[in-house]
């Protein structure tokens, strides 16, 4: 391995790792900023672990964490704690990968999965599933999925003529979701209290309860996604630039457009399945890892680790400093709506 | 809202028809892992246990637990039948409302682990060191949190769908305040033995109907009720109201316009919900003032009765409400 | 996500028909309103005979049938014209504003603002009755959006897109803590559930009335502004050169808008579809002409709301569907079926 001064000017200084003929370009200063991500993330973890309505000493935490400990304090820390710290990291990490390829795609920073229905869909999934079968909570989660994936679709059927074109997507997009919105609404009003509440505290998104079967299937899955979208990232790059430009550097444009779609989608919906629709991550955590990185278009590396630990924080939030433990949905809402808020904000007025 | 119980209540039956045939599997299934699940749930002093059978199967719980955690629907027919909770799950507002003073002030000492819609703060609950936890609330929740309840103490699960006597049973019987249940029973059968003896001959041929609104109610319409308060009318008082054909979604499913309530002049007497005080419930108000209740033969003749209905899910509210029943009828004007 | 499709709408190279046929278009449009108040009056989830519609609005009888008629299908069909009118018009004058043809009021944060306080009302202050809600909404709607304005303008003015973006935040911004109010408050998350869903059933005109004056004072500034908004579909400095003063234009514009969308949304909660594709079909019928874009809205959005609303009577009899969830599934494709045209990306 051996860092190596490259010729072509990036603009920016570069870092080469090169082993063989496999040859790593990375840019410093995305580096450094996902090292330190790395480093706030294992920050809030901690905490989290420490945190806790139950009073227990960092000494217990760590008995509990080795193995030492059994009974109640072990089910707390191991059990409970654990999971849920472990499934925020990976669910950020997934959906802030799933906003990035989204934001990418459609060239639009304002685009995530909810575009094309996903949301609104596996809400609409859910709700059947709750409200009309009064299914269990492993058919909720098959519903949730069947929804959103069959919106996806719809949408994007709807969408194709002769190729599907960014802006027809995100209006037909809005069309169907705002039909299911109705729709989901409706669904609502017909139910009962008990069932309409169940509902809507699994359509906020909450890691209440998330168990390790949960975190190690869905971190399975997230795994192998990330690692495909890691593989479709080049394609990704060059059709930022355009569909004619990427054409020209020999990118196959509707399948690579299919593969990246579907790799977003999943993400979400592996998220989804595990713990409800998580507003606002996958939308946020790719604008703020772009603006802490500086680069030009949109990366996912960032984006996982900003996802990561606005996942981890928020649900910190939702547990500990809301007056009562709320679903962490919400807080992702408030935060990331805030957030954003103010960077097109400051962005657009810089513009002016 | 006495009406949020109804229609809790009513959600829990239609549930019951929709699902009969899953019910019934999950019992089987329930009946073959009780082993399992009374080894899985240790006790603190073996020899002061007893079996007692939930949805969860059968649960070993202390003879006389002293540490009650109340989650869901439980909260209020516990504290109804005397217990005091050291822990509950928070409660509305319009519920509260209407509970007695004492009542109360038993909810409001204990210690609250969790929002009816939020999330229960399982650290919290652990903390309160419980030796009984007592839980209704939706499947879907308990799929969530049901394990690690039961690994905080035993835990006693009643499903949406179990009908307001048998629950009062079970909750006396896993609570340990048999005594508070049977004075409730005998006081309970006491008052419809009364209202069927005074009012035999008012209530043979006359048609009833109830009819109700909730905070939830679309603006502008209405509902007939045949679940809640109004079903102990008709299956224990034996008023003839209306029900909904076997099978079907209650009649109080079906929200109905405003312009449906000229139809129910073909009744003989109209009974609506009123508060504590005899006013209507705010929900209810719109309708009382349109012309067309107005118009009513039933409403014109004082024949419209406002009932009080606190709740319909143990036998405290449900004595407050035949109490009610009782002195609405009494105004009835006699037949001709 | 409204603010996602921002583009310019140029003057109109599409064939325009010529003033008479747009004054036919007119006539017809006013004909088909009023058969349509004429059947919604008729039709209901009870059989009426038409002797006693007529016996209920002009004698005065007094009878079950009659007071139904009068007390419950008349004023709906009165709110519902009357709602109509304003999100078509608050949809028509967004769309001019922000030259954007897939904007509607909602992205101004009206519903959001709207939504917001009457959860608070409900969940924190404890309002129950209808005339309170309708205040609260009035309120958190003109509120939020001037919110949205103060936030999105600048000290050279106001840009339509910072006004958007900022709209769509802010709106999920309150939605989150709307939401988070609601799941922690049982009684509010009941009594919010009806609020979700747009309806014209069951506001008594009394609420009705003290918005009409609002309404008045709006539609003038509208087609007071509906020459200048014609020159501003140029662009900025095209319409400087015309003359027209831009911050004027758009506040006055605003203001109309903001009073039309917050009162519609205040009467009968969010309704989705009316304001974002009424104004849209008009521009299809009259070209680019922003006053015969109105005038056309004002006709077809309570048509549209009219229709909806007796197709939610009549499919669930006895009971019904909201109007805003009819509107909803009415509108969606519609919407997709204009998407997929042939010039779809220039819309």
């Amino acid at each position: 391995m051996s860092t190596h001064i490259p010729r072509v000017d990036f603009g920016r200084r570069v870092l080469v790792l090169r082993r063989r003929r496999i040859a790593v370009r990375l840019q410093w200063r995305s580096v450094v900023v996902c090292a330190l991500l790395a480093v706030a993330v294992a920050g809030t973890a901690v905490l989290a672990l420490m945190t806790g309505s139950y009073p227990l000493s960092p000494g217990q935490v760590l008995s509990a964490l080795t193995g030492r400990d059994t009974g109640i304090v072990h089910d707390i820390v191991v059990e409970w704690r654990l999971p849920r710290v472990a499934a925020a990291l990976v669910f950020g990490a997934a959906l802030g990968v799933s906003g990035a390829v989204f934001q990418s795609l459609l060239r639009n920073p304002l685009a995530d999965p909810g575009i094309i229905g996903f949301s609104q869909g596996s809400y609409t999934g859910a709700l059947i599933v709750i409200l009309v079968v009064n299914g269990t909570y492993v058919q909720l989660v098959g519903g949730a999925l069947l929804g959103g994936m069959a919106t996806a679709v719809a949408v994007y059927v709807l969408a194709h003529r002769r190729g599907v074109q960014g802006f027809r997507l995100i209006i037909v997009g809005i069309g169907v979701s705002a039909m299911l919105g109705s729709l989901n609404t409706w669904l609502i009003l017909k139910a009962d209290l008990d069932q309409a509440m169940s509902a809507a505290a699994w359509g906020a998104g909450s890691l209440n309860g998330v168990s390790w079967e949960q975190v190690v299937i869905g971190g399975a899955c997230i795994a192998v996604l990330l690692l495909l979208a890691g593989m479709l990232s080049r394609p990704m790059r060059q059709m930022e630039l355009g569909d004619d430009a990427a054409a020209s550097q020999g990118v196959r444009v509707s399948p690579a457009r299919l593969a990246l779609i579907l790799v977003g989608v999943a993400l979400t919906a592996t998220v989804t399945a595990a713990s409800g629709p998580i507003a606002f991550i996958s939308l946020v955590a790719p604008q703020i890892g772009r603006r802490l990185a500086r680069t030009a278009g949109t990366t996912l590396a960032p984006a996982a680790f900003v996802g990561a630990l606005l996942c981890l924080a928020s649900d910190y939030l939702a547990q500990h400093v809301a007056p009562t433990p709320l679903p962490v949905g919400i807080v992702t809402v408030v935060l990331g709506g805030g957030y954003l808020g103010y960077l097109l904000f400051t962005e657009a007025r810089r513009r002016l | 809202m006495s009406n949020t119980s109804l229609m809790r209540r009513g959600a829990a039956l239609a549930a019951a028809l929709m699902s009969a045939s899953l019910v019934l599997t999950a019992c089987g299934s329930d009946g073959g892992d009780t082993g399992d699940k009374a080894v899985e749930t240790p006790s603190v002093e073996a020899a002061e246990t007893r079996s007692v059978k939930a949805e969860n199967g059968t649960i070993e719980v202390p003879f006389a637990p002293q540490r009650i955690v109340t989650i869901g629907n439980t909260n209020l027919p516990f504290i109804d039948l005397g217990g005091k909770p050291v822990g509950v799950t928070e409660v509305s507002d319009s519920d509260l409302d209407v509970l007695p003073k004492e009542q109360r002030t038993v909810y409001e000492a204990a210690e609250i682990v969790g929002s009816s819609g939020g999330e229960v703060d399982l650290e919290k609950l652990a903390s309160l060191k419980p030796d009984l936890i007592l839980v209704q609330f939706h499947s879907n929740d308990w799929d969530k949190i049901g394990k690690r309840l039961e690994a905080i103490a035993p835990t006693v699960l009643w499903g949406l769908d179990t009908e307001w006597k048998a629950f009062a049973d079970a909750i006396a019987e896993a609570g340990n305040v048999a005594d508070a249940l049977s004075r409730q029973k005998a006081e309970f059968k006491e008052k419809v033995a009364k209202i069927q003896e005074t009012y035999g001959k008012v209530i043979d041929g006359t048609s009833f109907v109830d009819v109700s609104r909730g905070d939830w109610s679309d603006p502008g319409t209405f509902y007939i009720a045949d679940i809640g308060c109004s079903e102990i009318a008709r299956d224990d008082v034996g008023l003839d109201l209306p029900e909904a054909a076997e099978g079907k979604d209650p009649l109080a499913y079906e929200s109905l316009p405003f312009e449906q309530i000229g139809e129910l002049s073909k009744y003989d007497v109209i009974t609506y919900p009123v508060d504590a005080a005899g006013q209507p419930t705010e929900p209810f108000v719109p309708v009382v003032e349109t012309n067309t209740w107005k118009a009513l033969p039933a409403v014109s003749s004082g024949r419209a009765l406002g009932v009080f209905c606190p709740s319909n899910n143990s036998y405290g509210p449900v004595i407050r409400y035949l109490d009610s029943l009782d002195s609405a009828l009494a105004t009835l004007p006699a037949k001709k | 996500m409204t603010a996602l499709a921002l583009r310019q709408d140029g003057p109109g190279t599409e064939t325009v028909p010529g003033p008479r046929r747009r004054l036919l278009g007119l006539v017809v449009a006013l004909v088909v309103l009023v058969v349509l108040l004429v059947l919604s009056v008729m039709i209901g989830s009870t059989a009426i005979a038409p002797s006693v519609v007529w016996d209920a609005l002009f004698r005065s009888s007094a009878g079950i049938d009659q007071f139904a008629i009068r007390d419950f299908r008349l004023p709906r069909t009165i709110v519902g014209l009357v709602v109509g009118v304003a999100l078509g018009l608050s949809g028509a004058l967004i769309q001019a504003l922000t030259r954007n043809p897939l904007a509607d009021p909602g992205i101004l944060g009206v519903n959001a603002g709207a939504s917001f306080a009457v959860t608070v009302a409900v969940g924190l202050l404890g309002v129950r009755d209808a005339q309170g809600y309708m205040w609260f909404a009035f309120a958190g709607a003109l509120i939020v959006t001037l919110l949205v304005l103060a936030l999105g303008s600048t000290r050279q003015g106001s840009s339509p897109v910072v006004i958007v973006l900022t709209g769509v935040c802010v709106g999920a911004v309150l939605g989150g803590a709307r939401e988070a109010l609601q799941l922690t408050n049982p009684d509010a998350f009941d009594a919010m559930r009806y609020w979700n869903a747009g309806s014209i059933v069951g506001r008594p005109l009394e609420v009705v009335w003290p918005i009409l004056p609002f309404f008045a004072v709006a539609l003038i500034l509208a087609f007071a502004v509906s020459g200048p908004l014609n020159a501003l579909a140029l662009g900025d400095e095209l319409a400087v050169a015309q003359g027209v003063r831009l911050v004027r234009t758009r506040v006055l514009a605003v203001i109309a808008l903001t009073l039309l969308a917050g009162g519609a949304t205040a009467i009968a909660g969010p309704i989705a579809f009316v304001g974002l594709m009424v104004p849209h079909v008009a521009r299809w019928i009259v070209g680019p002409h922003q006053r015969w874009i109105f005038a056309y809205s004002i006709l077809l959005a309570p048509s549209l709301l009219l229709v909806s609303d007796i197709l939610g009577r009549i499919v669930m009899r006895p009971s019904e569907i909201p109007v805003g969830i009819v509107t909803a599934f009415v509108g969606a494709p519609v919407l997709v079926a204009l998407v997929r045209r042939k010039k779809a990306s220039g819309l």
